[in-house]
């Protein structure tokens, strides 16, 4: 699983079957400062109602997609599956030399 | 799945049995930035300088189109139960993109 | 998939018992020329892809890589994480040629 931010939506009329009727969303996966883009924004099929600015934490598990999308021949990857509250640093961690 | 411009096309002259008769699309991915610079669901792109890479297309989407491409396994889950040797594939043309933040920067 | 150029072939003796019987390529992926988008343009990279196809040196190839590339008859029990789906014909961009096979051996 990853922290991501979401930064929009997008619509789509043309697309892979599997995706009909599923909200995507365009999501930033996030560096350690949770602040920094880790590569490129994803489109991520979403599961909790998330909104634009909202942290969340998305998984590449395949399994989960393939039941919201009630498909076995998808080519999605990433799904929203929780609003993060919050992240507790632990300290000790935090000061620990890059690696 | 990542976000892209089409920019072209790529034929073949001999393609392996398995691929035979797909459509073959040049594809840049847009970063986060690359999506704020313009419109891109509209056609207006900045301009990338991004790595290009080819995408199996059978949605027909046209040139300066914004797409979402699957990447890896994902890219060959559409054609199972067979077996296809594709690791890009072009799964949605993006109708439209909205991106609030690109509003007020 | 990237397009790359074939520049040699490996030989090898001694290999993991199946791999026995394939030909493996040397590629070098090329890209679009990133400013004028008007050429292809070597990356400096370098993979060995598996053929099937019988490309030979100097030919642009079309390349899968990782775990697609098992996902051929000829490669599906291999160790391999490339493989060759086709020889490039034409790379069009913006309704132009920048790569032709015939401009090639002319």
């Amino acid at each position: 699983m990853q922290l991501a931010n979401v930064l929009g939506t997008v619509t789509a009329t043309v697309k892979h079957s599997s995706l009909a009727g599923a909200k995507l969303l365009v999501v930033q996966p996030l560096m350690a400062d949770r602040t920094k883009a880790d590569g490129d924004p994803q489109l991520a099929i979403d599961t909790v109602a998330a909104g634009v600015g909202d942290l969340v934490m998305i998984t590449s598990d395949g399994r989960l997609l393939r039941d919201i999308l009630k498909s076995d021949a998808t080519p999605a990857r990433y799904s929203v599956v929780a609003l993060v509250d919050d992240v507790t640093d632990f300290s000790a961690r935090k000061q620990a030399p890059s690696r | 799945m990542r976000l892209g411009q089409t920019i072209g096309t790529v034929t073949l002259v001999e393609p392996h049995p398995t691929v035979r008769g797909g459509v073959f699309r040049v594809l840049i991915p847009l970063s986060a930035a690359d999506l704020a610079a313009g419109d891109p669901a509209a056609g207006d792109f900045g301009r990338s300088a991004a790595e290009p890479l080819i995408a199996w297309d059978d949605l027909g989407a046209g040139d300066d189109q914004l797409v979402a491409f699957s990447e890896g396994g994902e890219a060959a889950q559409p054609f199972r139960p067979h077996d296809k040797p594709i690791d890009a594939f072009v799964a949605a043309i993006i109708d439209r993109l909205d991106l609030p933040a690109r509003k007020t920067t | 998939m990237f397009v790359a150029l074939v520049t040699g072939s490996v030989v090898a003796t001694q290999k993991t018992e199946s791999m026995t019987g394939h030909k493996l390529l040397v590629v070098e992926p090329y890209r679009l020329d990133e400013k004028a988008r008007d050429r292809l343009v070597s990356t400096g990279r370098t993979f060995i892809a598996v053929d099937t196809l019988g490309a030979g040196e100097g030919q642009f190839v079309l390349v899968t890589q990782g775990s697609s590339a098992r996902l051929t008859p000829e490669t599906k029990s291999l160790p391999i994480d490339a493989v060759v789906i086709g020889l490039v014909d034409s790379v069009r961009i913006g309704g132009k040629n920048v790569f032709s096979r015939n401009a090639q051996e002319s």
